[in-house]
């Protein structure tokens, strides 16, 4: 099922959006089960990535990271990735407050996971973690998420484009400031002695 | 009886004129010092064309010259429409703008020539910020004196913004600046050793606290209401936070000194009252963001509201950034890399530069009688400066991270892991990408400039009468 969905959100990714709504709103409800599959791409890809294959910083042999190191990062990162999806599909239903619209918290994570699938999906390529290549593969997948979040949005919470358009760009002020959080709490732990084992 | 006086737009129109034009030049100096950095030999071994020189010109152009203009040109025209009275001293409010263009000519030859402080963002010498206080002090007389005059009891919430600015930067511009002059063109500064990185630090964030953030907090409060076309989402809030601002922003500059000579102490402290920054700057940007989101229907036929939206969402993200950027553990990875230059950035860019040219696609149209020529083109301009502003700030991010890592990269006998300059070489594509954002910036920037151009190209500028305050007043 979920599948289809991901396919059709490449394809004709309007109708998918209605689909979906249509789906959550449905009896039976929407499922978004499969973000656990999908975050498992970019945490396994990484753990591989960084063990097997290495990267090299200007000059010099790949720098490696031990197995054990890698792994505890893997876990961390793969929660991290659901608590990031869940917390704006939360965040979206909190916002929806604002913006005077009343949907099920369910169809609000949902259209924050289908939306980030362009960044699970291209999350394979940290297999091969040359930062240049993955910035410049993972760029257009973040315009296709932003693209997603800006076309779903209005669709699943049934509201007019503009009000959408304004509604979307609360979402991505969070999920940039979300990431500005990440980044410092990367900065802290590290400070902080809790650095990843390089191999030598 | 009705009233024959009209506001002083000249004054206004003169300084909107010059927020362009500066604003053109600031920017290709940026994208120059900006290419510099990616490929050195564009300094064609020219002294007053490296990055050592350009860098101040760059920063003084962007922030006082164009920052500057659009803050004269939008507290002259905010404080006459919000009083109903016409700006005081007319000689002194001329000499403002011919005192301030002055001001920005000498920095344009004096900072190519080396002639420099080497305080950041003072690097004036002491004859101009002789020249800089004059004109100061005029502004104050100009402003303070149009509140004296004014026909509404009440004084609205911008105009606290633009006083606090006012004042504020004049305190700040003295203290940092006062040296003892061994020449005409040197001088020595009146503090000594981690007093003086304290006094400049403390204008230093306060520049961005005072003229960067209150001035255009300032702006945001006329012309966001003006043009969503209702009132702000709340008055009180934008009260409160502006006492909360102005008392916190003042104490924060210390961070810009985490693991210095300045004692703990005051590096903590100025730790904690940026971490407090946090809620004010918030109180701004709700008040802001909800306001625009109650003319949701306008966005349609007004690009100019998104412009006013995105610089209203950096504004809040830079303001989260900022604070995060100040705890001490996550400065010492941080500082001194290009995550710094990012953030500066998405605030410049991001929130002064955008909630400027929103303010000036209001304004400028209307000093002339004319309709904007085309909204269609602020639209160009919106997704081009948005694009330019993310590939900015993505690849510092990159970069600064980086930088930060390999700097304290150690091998387990307890040497570096890199020397200085394989970071240097590591920053090569990064570098490129922020060139790029920055073009595109600029790119937007001149499609404004045009579409203003062609707008007024011709007009003549108008006389607006003074309305007689409503008797509900």
């Amino acid at each position: 099922m979920f599948i289809q969905h991901i396919v059709g959100l490449f394809t004709d990714p309007m109708r998918q959006w209605e689909k979906i709504r249509e789906q959550h709103k449905s009896a039976e409800g929407g499922s978004v089960a499969h973000v656990f599959l999908l975050a498992a791409i970019p945490a396994i890809s990484g753990y591989i990535g960084t063990t097997q294959v290495g990267w090299r910083i200007g000059v010099g042999e790949p720098i490696r990271i031990t197995g054990d190191s890698a792994f505890a990062i893997a876990i961390i990162y793969y929660l991290a990735l659901l608590v990031g999806v869940f917390s704006i599909g939360w965040v979206i239903h909190l916002l929806g407050k604002a913006y005077e619209v009343e949907k099920s918290l369910s169809l609000c994570i949902a259209l924050a996971a289908y939306a980030a699938t362009p960044l699970f999906l291209i999350g394979l390529m940290q297999v091969y973690p040359v930062l240049w290549l993955n910035m410049l593969l993972g760029l257009p997948a973040l315009a296709y998420t932003v693209y997603l979040l800006y076309s779903g949005l209005p669709i699943m919470m049934e509201i007019p484009p503009e009000k959408g358009f304004l509604y979307s760009s609360a979402v991505l002020a969070v999920g940039l400031i979300a990431l500005v959080a990440l980044l410092a709490m990367t900065a802290l732990l590290w400070g902080m002695g809790l650095q990843p084992v390089f191999t030598n | 009886m009705t009233n024959t006086e009209t506001y002083n737009y000249t004054v206004v129109r003169q300084f909107s004129i010059m927020t362009i034009v500066w604003g053109l030049v600031g920017m290709s100096v940026g994208v120059l010092i900006a290419a510099q950095l990616a490929w050195p030999a564009l300094n064609f071994d020219i002294p007053w064309l490296t990055f050592g020189r350009l860098r101040p010109l760059h920063t003084n152009a962007v922030i006082f010259a164009f920052g500057g203009c659009a803050l004269f040109a939008c507290s002259y025209y905010v404080v006459q429409h919000t009083c109903h009275a016409k700006l005081a001293f007319p000689v002194l409010a001329a000499f403002t703008f011919w005192g301030w263009q002055a001001v920005i000519l000498l920095a344009a030859i004096t900072l190519p020539l080396g002639i420099t402080t080497s305080k950041e963002y003072a690097e004036l010498e002491w004859p101009i910020d002789i020249l800089i206080t004059l004109v100061w002090v005029s502004y104050a007389l100009v402003f303070f004196g149009t509140i004296v005059k004014r026909k509404i009891p009440h004084i609205y919430v911008a105009n606290w913004f633009f006083g606090a600015f006012i004042v504020t930067v004049a305190v700040l511009h003295v203290f940092n600046s006062a040296a003892l002059p061994v020449s005409f063109l040197k001088s020595y500064s009146a503090y000594a050793g981690v007093q003086d990185a304290m006094v400049q630090w403390w204008y230093g964030h306060n520049a961005v606290g005072f003229f960067l953030t209150a001035g255009f907090l300032g702006i945001m409060y006329y012309f966001v209401p003006k043009q969503a076309g209702r009132p702000i989402y709340s008055y009180r809030l934008s009260v409160v936070h502006f006492w909360a601002l102005v008392f916190t922003y003042i104490w924060a500059g210390p961070h810009h000194l985490h693991y210095t000579a300045l004692p703990d102490w005051a590096q903590s402290l100025g730790m904690v009252m940026s971490l407090i920054l946090l809620a004010p700057s918030w109180g701004g940007m709700i008040n802001g963001i909800m306001t625009l989101s109650g003319a949701w229907h306008k966005l349609r036929t007004d690009p100019v509201l998104r412009l006013l939206i995105v610089s209203i969402s950096f504004y809040g993200m830079s303001t989260f950034e900022g604070p995060m950027m100040s705890i001490k553990t996550v400065n010492a990875l941080s500082h001194y890399t290009d995550w710094t230059i990012g953030h500066v950035h998405s605030g410049a860019l991001g929130w002064v530069a955008l909630v400027s040219m929103g303010a000036m696609y209001y304004l400028i149209p209307r000093l002339f009688g004319r309709e904007l020529y085309s909204l269609r083109l602020v639209e160009v301009h919106f997704w081009t400066a948005t694009i330019g502003i993310v590939l900015y700030i993505a690849s510092m991010w990159v970069a600064g991270i980086m930088q930060g890592l390999m700097w304290r990269a150690v091998n387990t006998d307890g040497t570096l892991t890199y020397s200085f300059v394989e970071s240097v070489q590591a920053m090569h594509p990064y570098y490129i990408v922020r060139t790029l954002g920055g073009a595109f910036f600029l790119l937007g920037a001149v499609i404004m400039a045009y579409n203003l151009w062609v707008t007024i190209a011709g007009a003549k500028g108008v006389e607006v009468e003074i309305p007689e305050p409503a008797a509900a007043h």
